[in-house]
């Protein structure tokens, strides 16, 4: 890399060279100040060779403008005193530059290696289930699948590769390239990004080019963009809408505010600032800490600038609050709608997580629970064959097995040993029940029906052990004050059976008072004790199979008491042994296909990803904790070779994750110390550079804390690539921080030795980076065949697991 | 405690600015007045006597009811006892609380006899009283405190009464402080720190005075008993810390005076609140060390040469020989900090993590299942009355290691271990001693010589499998439920692992002399660190069981569900009073809508009184720093992956409701001043009557909650019917009592 690094700044010679002539009437435009009416300082070149100009100035805003202008050019010109490079280079070039070598390293070799690389397992499978249009259930917002299912579209794929197993080949069907293009531009496009921030904040170009090298040699970074993951995709969206923010507080924060505002321009950057950062909040729900960011530096923009204006009145005040309420809350709440309106529409077959959502909403979807309810008898009647279903919260029905209950529990307590009644999570042939009246015997429906309604007492029949559902004042097993729910079982004991139950309609309003298959909410009230049948949320252990408790509970009013029916035939044959064959063969009464509504749908989604979603993948081999992050303790491994030790492995560059860190650490150290000298009075650098240090704070520190603070305080599990967001800003930090320490050299060291020092400082900086970048690079990429000692030789830390399976 | 009117008289500021706005509104009535003004001394120390008695009726109205253990006191009184009887036992808790359970105890005459099985168990005839009381006493205190903490913040007596009421008459609170339980010296000390804070804060007039001085060491004092309590005491800490640190920003602000000044004033902070502090908390771990003096339950969770201190151990008792011998029967004990012991049980491995061999594990407890025979690999164990002459064990030796009560030896294979699946599995394998080749291990004694004779607790060594060239490893990693939660042992590739040093503990072997190891006991600062690591281990390996229902942290604030503190016949139930509870998190919300809108008023220069200034200064700050007490206590919650409790959300109550209560005082005396001015003479005083109405029935509104919920504390006896008169109280469907 090194060589071709040295190249391009032979090329870029040559070529600003040739543009000298048309460059040089205006040397030093800084994109900050395009279109902003002002003219540039025209006589610069001249003030450059000068020593910087430190005495304080008071002049008016015009001239401390151009002064701070003056200055920021002159860091990065002095940065730039080597002979050809000084005057000529201009800006554009570099980000291009950047862009360019970032879309050669982002797009080498993408379709290698032609396997499921980590996660794509989840991303690959979900943009397949796009393609067929299949329902999905996943805690993380959609768009980003959403992206990769387009490319994938795009590319011709049909959703027909079955995503099984990490490692596994694709198949010819799967346009790998397409889909990895997505995270492979975004990530590309990243770096000009970061460019345009860092001038934005008032640093020069140079600076800027520096953060994009950072982001451009971060082997993380590189091996996150190059393979099917979200994390380009939020960091593109998150550093877009960064960028629009500045912009758009550069406009509220230049003299004539006033006159900006409202226009076309004001209205543009605050807008995409705001639909930029939904939309990274609408690829995964951390996204929301960068919004979060956005509305920090809009918020306190509005309260120092517009609400310390006295100059307005109320009503512009007012004004300029409600256009910030409905870019910042209005407009996000219609991205992120918009999104999910995609997302549902999109998917309306049924599919492998259709479990985890209510039985009215996987009655929806075509072809799932619908195939198996469609023209199922609507009413329940005496002799129904049902299903109950648990109806809030997890997913499980009603379960019974020939088991029963231990005689003594672990804690010594005695239960009644008669047949154990569960809640199962998966459909099983012991989730049948059987509805039968009290009174009556025959099972078969027949003309006229006996319909069950609200109020009614039934009996459930469990249908393969032909055992009632009973309960009694016993102790449930795993909540003792609750009581126990059993099939009776006659132990000779004198416990008669107490198997009957009264059956209350919830949603009667609605349904009405006959009991309906799937639509009906029901309650079991037990008619001896009137404990109501609740699920517990409590699980049985091994001798309950680790299913859920049930039990007879005395709070009634609860949603762990209803349930309703959602598979359901009526029984037809009196003979037990038939009883099976003919579920299968019964014609059913035809039933309305259910029809559920955008919002309902959208509602229902929200509550369960929001809340209910929080499977832990605990014990994983590569799981690593926030302070580890600081210091790359651990990696992750993505990939690896079946015929060599060739592996992917995320891992930063660790050099500049080292200095990152101590730069976080410096910039704060030295934010304190100001902060404590200026409480006392003393002002040890220039208001402007001041300024931009604070400035710097404000986004970069706050954005590395939001992004970074909050996983202190979450129990999943975490792994190394939920820190990237923060790492970004801490990337931008370190670059702030390189310019700061220059300025500060130049305040302190009146020699120019000491400027060239710091330039040559930085570049054995870099060259170190590309160093490090260039001996981890085969671990970004899975490039092979690599021996055992070649991977040996990469573990420069003893908590680095690489996998060597292979001498 | 000092006389009202001395602090105001000293507080020129706030005494003058008090004065001033006192006198423009009087509303006629006299006690009114003077219970408003809250500097007339007499009403003051009225008001006072009457919280006070009614929180000495309150807390200790039929304090012997229950008269069984309930909830957590199986634990803590359990512990009091260990204090009594002098011996070692292992908890996740800092000392100091269950010392002053244990002197209470030791003061009222109990002798430690009640064994504290279990929650349900009668007292009988045992002494608990005193340490029922002791607890009530400190429990009771937070009432005053509260009243003089908010007294202090704002100087107003209605927010003074109004904060310690909130306090009083809180359910939670009074459940809470009366049993022998850990939070009440937890909650006493807190807002004893809180309390020394405010007063400290008052003195900053007359900085390097003797109040000075002693309310910043009080500050230190309470901070370090909280934190020895219980950890969570660490918040109050941080939050005194950072009342702390903005004292120093302002003292640093003041230009009239040199940085030097500001040094003293750090160099001062730095000695009371962290030297001393430091000390102090060493000094009650030196207590709890020196008063535990004898061999107990806990010993197994520290390591060999911490038992040595400890009376009655075989270590210290001189009864275990000093060398091992082929034949002797010992214990291994994993060497690193917190290490536990070689153990294993008649249970298989399951099924589907290859091969049905015996679970091998580490066991913090003593017990029968740590016992290994040792043999040469070749040979089988010599008896212990043969007279050939005595085989040691030495390093390099090739030996088997046969697991005393099962009879299967240690063995290990090329299979993945259960958890560390880049290791290798270890078991017990083999019958009667019989096994084969993969039993074979070879000792290496950490910078030992060849042939070097192993000696008890002094060698520390590896175990290498012969066969596979790895150590015997414990992983520190937990089994799940079918190894009954013990760790993990594996064979690791690995050998420089820290955790594969091992030494042997306990060495039964008759025929060599017993010697005491008593010259190699650890001194303090070992001991004290040692203690840390082996607390802090224990505390976050406290997860929550499978299947068992814990409390989440959201639940907390809006008083979802308590916790059942006794079952049976007198029930006892931990509840918020709902009233105040609800209240608080109003409250909490109306403090940053002000926040917020006086902000903007500031912002926008819009001029109010000087008495709404006035007003909104006193509300704002106090309760500032309160909401910031209640986020610092009530915030880390969330990230901890420990098992958590309903009672964990007590200390952050302390500051809600404190802050309610001067927000209470705050609306009352506001709503006047939002009347517009013309009709302000006319509706000025049918207001502040009809406030004063309000305030008047809000406390019989209290006294009404509180006397309906109060069967709750003082135990309610199980309703048949539904028709009982707690039937009307399930407010919330999850409220189980």
């Amino acid at each position: 890399m090194g060589d071709t690094e040295v190249k391009n700044r032979k090329v870029n010679r040559n070529k600003n060279k040739n543009e000298k002539n048309k460059e040089i009437p205006n040397p030093a435009v800084d994109p900050r100040d395009e279109g902003d009416g002002e003219s540039t300082p025209e006589a610069l070149p001249e003030e450059l060779t000068e020593e910087p100009i430190l005495k304080k100035s008071a002049s008016p805003k015009k001239s401390e403008k151009k002064q701070r202008k003056a200055g920021s050019a002159t860091a990065g010109q002095s940065l730039a005193d080597l002979p050809t490079l000084a005057v000529t280079c201009h800006f554009n070039l570099l980000p291009m530059l950047l862009f360019g070598v970032a879309l050669a390293t982002r797009f080498y070799a993408l379709d290698q290696p032609n396997s499921i690389v980590f996660d794509e397992l989840h991303y690959g499978r979900y943009a397949g289930l796009y393609q067929k249009q299949t329902f999905f259930f996943d805690s993380h917002p959609p768009l980003g699948k959403q992206l990769l299912a387009l490319a994938g579209y795009l590319g011709g794929f049909q959703g027909d590769f079955k995503f099984d197993k990490i490692g596994s080949s694709y198949n010819a069907s799967v346009p790998v390239f397409a889909m990895r293009a997505v995270p492979a531009l975004t990530g590309s496009l990243l770096i000009p990004l970061v460019y345009m921030i860092m001038l934005q904040l008032n640093y020069s170009q140079w600076t800027a080019a520096l953060a994009g090298f950072l982001f451009l040699f971060d082997n993380a970074l590189l091996t996150q963009s190059h393979y099917m993951l979200m994390e380009p995709i939020i960091l593109f969206f998150a550093m877009s809408g960064v960028l629009c923010v500045l912009k758009f507080r550069a406009l509220e924060r230049s003299g004539n505010a006033q006159a900006h505002s409202y226009s076309l321009r004001w209205w543009g950057w605050l807008l995409s600032g705001s639909i930029f950062l939904t939309c990274a909040l609408c690829v995964k729900y951390v996204g929301v800490y960068s919004y979060l960011l956005g509305l920090a530096l809009v918020g306190h923009d509005f309260w120092e600038k517009v609400l310390g204006n006295l100059s307005l009145t109320k009503k512009q005040v007012f004004g300029h609050a409600v256009a910030r309420f409905f870019a910042f809350f209005v407009v996000p709440l219609m991205v992120y709608i918009g999104v999910f309106y995609i997302h549902l529409t999109t998917l309306v077959n049924a599919g492998p997580h259709d479990s985890a959502m209510s039985s009215a909403f996987q009655a929806s979807l075509e072809g799932g629970l619908s195939s198996i309810v469609r023209g199922q008898p609507l009413e329940v009647v005496h002799g129904s064959q049902v299903t109950l279903r648990h109806a809030h919260g997890s997913p499980c029905w009603l379960h019974s097995h020939a088991a029963n209950y231990p005689v003594k529990y672990a804690d010594k307590r005695g239960s009644s040993h008669q047949q154990q009644v569960t809640c199962y999570v998966a459909k099983d042939i012991n989730n049948w029940w059987i509805v039968k009246r009290p009174n009556r015997t025959d099972l078969a429906v027949a003309a006229p029906l006996d319909r069950i309604s609200h109020g009614e007492e039934i009996q459930l029949v469990h249908g393969i052990t032909g055992r009632n559902l009973n309960s009694h004042n016993v102790a449930a097993p795993a909540s003792p004050t609750k009581q126990e729910v059993s099939c009776y079982v006659d132990h000779n004991v004198s416990m008669p059976a107490q198997d009957v139950w009264r059956v209350e309609i919830t949603n009667r309003e609605e349904i009405g008072d006959v009991w309906h298959a799937l639509e009906s909410m029901v309650r079991l009230i037990h008619v001896n004790t009137s404990v109501a049948l609740a699920f517990s949320g409590r699980m049985l252990p091994d001798w309950g199979h680790n299913q859920h408790e049930i039990v007879g509970d005395v709070m009634v009013n609860q949603p762990n008491t209803i349930f309703n029916v959602e598979e359901h035939r009526y029984t037809r044959n009196e003979d037990e042994k038939d009883r099976q064959l003919e579920l299968m063969t019964t014609d059913f009464i035809p039933l309305e296909p259910v029809v559920m509504g955008f919002w309902e749908k959208f509602f229902e989604l929200q509550i369960r990803m929001l809340f209910i979603s929080n499977e832990n993948v605990q014990n994983h081999m590569y799981t690593s904790s926030p302070w580890e992050w600081l210091v790359l303790t651990r990696g992750i491994a993505y990939w690896v070779s079946p015929d060599s030790n060739a592996q992917i492995h995320l891992l930063g560059n660790i050099f500049i994750w080292y200095s990152a860190t101590i730069a976080l650490a410096a910039y704060c150290s030295l934010l304190v110390f100001y902060l404590l000298r200026q409480r006392r009075q003393c002002f040890d650098i220039h208001e402007e550079a001041w300024n931009q240090f604070r400035t710097t704070g404000e986004v970069l520190l706050l954005g590395y804390v939001f992004h970074f603070l909050p996983y202190f305080f979450v129990d999943h599990t975490l792994f190394l690539h939920h820190y990237l967001p923060a790492l970004a800003f801490k990337l931008l930090l370190n670059a702030a921080l390189v310019e700061h320490l220059y300025y500060l050299t130049r305040l302190v060291f009146a020699k120019q030795f000491f400027n060239w020092m710091c330039v040559l400082i930085v570049l054995t900086w870099m060259s170190g980076i590309l160093m490090v970048f260039n001996k981890f690079l085969p671990l970004c990429y899975g490039l092979g065949p690599m021996n055992a000692t070649q991977i040996l030789d990469l573990k420069l830390r003893e908590t680095w697991d690489f996998i060597v399976h292979k001498p | 405690m000092t006389a009202p009117t001395l602090i105001c008289s000293k507080n020129q500021e706030n005494g003058l600015n008090i004065k001033k706005m006192k006198n423009s509104d009087s509303i006629g009535f006299k006690l009114l007045d003077q219970f408003r003004d809250g500097r007339n001394d007499k009403i003051w120390w009225r008001v006072f006597a009457l919280l006070m008695i009614a929180t000495v009726a309150t807390r200790f109205y039929k304090l012997d009811q229950p008269d069984h253990v309930c909830w957590d006191e199986a634990h803590f009184g359990k512990y009091a006892n260990f204090y009594i009887n002098r011996t070692f036992f292992f908890d996740v808790h800092p000392p100091l609380g269950k010392m002053l359970i244990g002197l209470f105890g030791y003061l009222d005459g109990y002798n430690g006899s009640f064994h504290f099985d279990k929650p349900g168990d009668k007292f009988e005839e045992h002494q608990y009283m005193g340490m029922r009381i002791g607890c009530a006493v400190m429990g009771a205190l937070l009432v005053p405190l509260s009243f003089l903490t908010v007294w202090e913040m704002t100087f107003s007596l209605p927010a003074a009464t109004f904060g310690g009421l909130l306090i009083l008459l809180d359910h939670g609170m009074l459940t809470l402080n009366r049993f022998i339980l850990l939070d009440p010296p937890m909650l006493f000390f807190i807002s004893a720190a809180i309390y020394s804070m405010v007063k400290f804060h008052n003195q900053r007039h007359r900085p390097f005075s003797l109040p000075w001085w002693s309310w910043l060491s009080s500050i230190g004092v309470m901070l370090s008993c909280s934190v020895a309590v219980k950890f969570v005491g660490i918040f109050v800490v941080i939050f005194v810390g950072c009342r702390t640190i903005a004292d120093l920003w302002e003292i640093l602000g003041d230009l009239s005076r040199p940085v030097s000044y500001t040094v003293k004033h750090f160099m001062a902070r730095a000695i009371c609140l962290i030297a001393m502090p430091t000390l102090l908390y060493m000094g009650i771990f030196y207590i709890h060390l020196a008063v535990l003096s004898n061999s107990g339950p806990g010993d197994g969770f520290y390591s060999s040469a911490f038992q040595v201190g400890l009376k009655g151990n075989y270590l210290h008792d001189g009864s275990t020989p000093r060398q091992v011998a082929y034949g002797a029967l010992l214990t291994l004990k994993n060497a690193v900090t917190s290490g536990a012991y070689l153990h294993s049980h008649d249970h298989l491995y399951p099924e589907e993590i290859g091969g049905s061999q015996q679970q091998i594990t580490t066991y913090a407890h003593k017990d029968d299942n740590n016992n290994w025979h040792v043999k040469r690999h070749n040979k089988l164990a010599p008896s212990w009355n043969s007279t050939r002459p005595i085989d040691f064990v030495r390093n390099g030796d090739l030996l088997r290691l046969e697991h005393f009560a099962t009879g299967r030896n240690l063995h290990a294979h090329r299979s993945l271990a259960p958890i560390t699946i880049k290791q290798f599995q270890v078991t017990g394998y083999g019958l009667d001693g019989v096994g084969d080749n993969n039993d074979i291990w070879r000792l290496e004694i950490e910078d030992g010589e060849e042939g070097q004779i192993l000696e008890t607790m002094l060698h520390r060594f590896r175990l290498i499998h012969y066969n596979l060239g790895c150590a015997l490893t414990c992983t520190k990693k937990k089994l799940p439920a079918w190894g009954f939660e013990q760790d993990e042992v594996t064979c690791n590739p690995n050998r420089r692992d820290p955790n594969a040093i091992w030494n042997i503990e306990e060495n039964i072997y008759p025929r060599l002399p017993n010697v005491s190891f008593r010259a190699y006991e650890k001194n303090f600062f070992q001991r004290f660190i040692e203690s840390h690591v082996v607390l802090i281990n224990g505390n976050s390996a406290l997860k929550p069981k499978e299947g068992e229902a814990t409390s989440k942290p959201w639940m907390w604030p809006i008083n979802l569900r308590g916790q059942f503190f006794s079952g049976g016949q007198l029930q006892v139930y931990l509840l918020g009073n709902p009233i105040i509870w609800w209240g608080n998190l109003v409250f909490m919300v109306f403090y940053l809508i002000l926040w917020v809108s006086v902000g903007v008023r500031t912002k926008r220069r819009i001029t109010v009184t000087q008495r709404e200034i006035m007003l909104q200064e006193r509300a704002l700050s106090a309760c500032g720093w309160l909401w910031l007490g209640w986020l610092l206590h009530y915030l880390p919650f969330w990230g901890m992956s420990r098992v958590l409790y309903f009672h964990h959300y007590f200390p952050a109550l302390l500051f809600s409701s404190m802050m309610s209560g001067i927000l209470l005082d705050y609306v009352i005396e506001s709503i006047p001043l939002s009347l517009p001015k013309n009709s302000f003479n006319a509706s000025y005083a049918a207001i502040l009557s009809a406030t004063l109405l309000i305030l008047f029935y809000r406390q019989v509104f209290f006294h009404w909650i509180f006397y309906l919920f109060s069967p709750l504390v003082y135990g309610l006896v199980r309703y048949a019917d539904t028709n009982s008169t707690m039937h009307h109280l399930h407010w919330l469907s999850t409220w189980e009592f």
